[in-house]
């Protein structure tokens, strides 16, 4: 994927969640972006590791930056006691206008990420972004077992939060079946 | 009656915090052969071509590290919130300060000749990161982990962070812990910017530590959404010295790390480097990378820039004469606006012009500055330093974007330039959008 197309779903993402009622931070943007890739198959090229509260890029968190100095997005910064989130540009929509293929082709499965994360709240993110991590960790897992490696790597989380987030990547990855299989 | 006990707490002289402090048992791991290597590595590449002072090297910034980490660990304890880090009855302070120690001491054992001038040279899935791990992984190394009694992997763990070549998983306390090195407010960011500030003579990188790290508090990052992800942040009273590090930042990036007579020297020489050693590329082998230092590299160079029949002999002559290539496009914001990859396209279209020997192109990737982060109020909300400071919320990114063309040519390329630069521009944002 070229850099060019790569910006443009990061804005189309970024759209859309704000369109869904997302608050938009970094963390938001960070886990969504988690899910094009690792269960929608979108082949950004940001590697995620296991980090504080969940799968986190620092790589994406240095784009998001140098996208900031080229005036793509800018800070949006919330009454206390809230603080910042990110919003696109005009130059941002400019450049989204030049990769029309590409957004048509994907588009799908950012509405579907999008939609699901809309009104959920960082701490929701935080736990189903590592439900989606362990269960991409060792595939076919049951959901007990990878509710128990949930609380083992973070044990800020009871035992039914991860095997409510657990269960639901598991109908996540149920409904965005017929979503994979058109970008495909 | 005269004591005749060893003595086992050392003080070395240092220029910025007046005395770093060890043991006798660490000093073991200061004279083993990894950290030793540091004393022939320069802090900032070939720097001293453009600030004459900058020659100071990576072991006594190591030093610093590990003292500067010490002050932020002991600062961060005393000022509690302990009980977001998942620490347990387990947590045992006196282990984890040592694992922080050394783990600050050896986070650069790693580094090529040149340090990150050099970084393109390893060998695929090979980096100063993966090399460091190899060393602190080494039978020398693991010896004397052993004797302090710590563990290997979580000295591996806290000297690399994010940067780990395995993408190991994190906790909450190794991340934190890992930040007191690598963070926006970690060590290694104070030390470098005020040692490189005071050698260089470039003033700006200066700001009030003291006060920083006796205000650096882990805080929940309540602001983003009501979210208990600890992060390094300030009380509302060290907010001013935040602000005065992360301009320190910008301010030497722009001026020191990122100027473009620096950033050519890095790139001629990579070009030397390439023709000098063997496959053109550096060992990763323990020993051959600790054979290899600044100083067998500059002795290379200096016989190269007057022998025509050695390797690299042109480039040499070029970092010895100081007749670098010179700047023919920088970043504009205006051409961002047109076209994300201005530079890129001036590039392309010059070496068609003019030949690619000729002309040289750097888009380095520049870490975020990490502006947004926790602020503790005096009656305990926690809020977003972008909230609390103007000051913050306008500290430009640094972003570079430089085309270079050999002094000969340089009319002749800014002739050139005025003609075709909108063409060149216009042009490369009508790429094509396909897969």
């Amino acid at each position: 994927m070229k850099q060019i197309q790569r910006d443009g779903l990061l804005f189309e993402l970024i759209d859309e969640l704000t369109d869904y009622g997302s608050w938009c931070g970094e963390t938001h943007i960070q886990k969504a972006t988690y899910f094009l890739e690792a269960m929608m198959g979108i082949p950004l090229g940001f590697p995620h590791v296991l980090y504080k509260h969940g799968p986190f890029s620092f790589d994406l968190s240095d784009e998001l930056a140098s996208m900031r100095a080229d005036a793509l997005l800018e800070w949006e910064i919330k009454p206390e006691p809230y603080g910042n989130a990110l919003k696109t540009t005009s130059v941002s929509a400019g450049l989204k206008a030049k990769v029309p293929r590409t957004l048509a082709r994907y588009r799908p499965a950012i509405s579907f990420v999008a939609e699901k994360f809309g009104t959920r709240g960082v701490k929701d993110l935080e736990k189903i972004s590592t439900a989606l991590y362990v269960t991409k960790e060792a595939p076919g897992r049951g959901c007990e077992a990878r509710a128990r490696r949930i609380t083992e790597l973070k044990p800020h989380i009871t035992l039914d939060e991860a095997k409510e987030a657990v269960c639901f990547v598991d109908e996540m990855f149920r409904e965005a079946e017929p979503v994979i299989r058109e970008i495909e | 009656m005269r004591g005749t006990a060893k003595k086992n707490n050392h003080e070395i002289r240092d220029p910025i915090y007046a005395f770093v402090h060890m043991d006798s048992s660490e000093r073991e791991v200061l004279n083993s052969v990894p950290v030793q290597r540091l004393r022939h590595i320069h802090q900032l590449a070939l720097t001293s071509l453009v600030y004459p002072g900058g020659t100071h090297r990576r072991f006594e910034h190591s030093l610093g590290v590990m003292e500067l980490a010490t002050r932020i660990y002991n600062a961060v304890l005393e000022n509690g919130e302990t009980d977001i880090l998942d620490i347990d009855g387990k947590y045992d302070e006196m282990y984890y300060l040592r694992v922080l120690r050394m783990a600050a001491l050896v986070h650069d054992i790693g580094h090529a000749p040149f340090s990150h001038a050099s970084e393109d040279l390893f060998p695929r899935d090979c980096n100063h990161e993966a090399m460091t791990l190899r060393l602190i992984e080494s039978d020398e190394m693991e010896k004397l982990w052993a004797m302090l009694k710590i563990q290997t992997e979580d000295v591996a763990k806290l000297a690399l962070g994010r940067d780990h070549p395995k993408k190991k998983t994190f906790s909450n306390t190794e991340a934190i812990l890992s930040e007191i090195i690598t963070g926006a407010f970690g060590a290694d960011r104070m030390d470098y910017l005020l040692r490189d500030s005071h050698h260089t003579g470039v003033a700006y990188g200066r700001f009030d530590h003291y006060r920083l790290i006796e205000t650096l508090r882990v805080l929940p990052k309540a602001y983003e959404d009501r979210s208990k992800e600890p992060a390094l942040g300030v009380e509302i009273g060290g907010l001013q010295s935040a602000e005065a590090l992360l301009l320190a930042r910008y301010f030497m990036f722009s001026q020191l790390y990122f100027h473009p007579v620096r950033r050519i020297y890095d790139i001629h020489l990579r070009e030397y480097l390439q023709a000098w050693l063997l496959g053109g590329r550096f060992p990763v082998d323990v020993t051959g990378h600790l054979n290899l230092t600044d100083n067998e590299v500059m002795a290379g160079i200096w016989r190269a820039s007057k022998d025509p029949d050695l390797p690299g002999h042109g480039v040499a002559k070029r970092i010895m004469m100081r007749n670098h290539y010179r700047v023919l496009y920088t970043r504009n914001p205006d051409d961002v606006l047109k076209y994300r990859e201005a530079g890129l396209a001036i590039y392309t279209a010059a070496s068609a012009a003019f030949g690619e020997e000729n002309v040289r192109h750097d888009r380095p990737k520049i870490p975020a500055s990490q502006v947004a982060f926790p602020v503790l109020e005096p009656d305990g909300r926690i809020v977003s330093s972008l909230l609390k400071s103007d000051a913050l919320r306008h500290i430009p990114e640094v972003a570079v974007d430089t085309v270079y063309i050999r002094p000969e040519l340089l009319d002749a390329g800014r002739a050139w330039l005025n003609e075709n630069r909108e063409n060149i521009i216009k042009s490369g944002s009508e790429l094509e959008d396909t897969a």
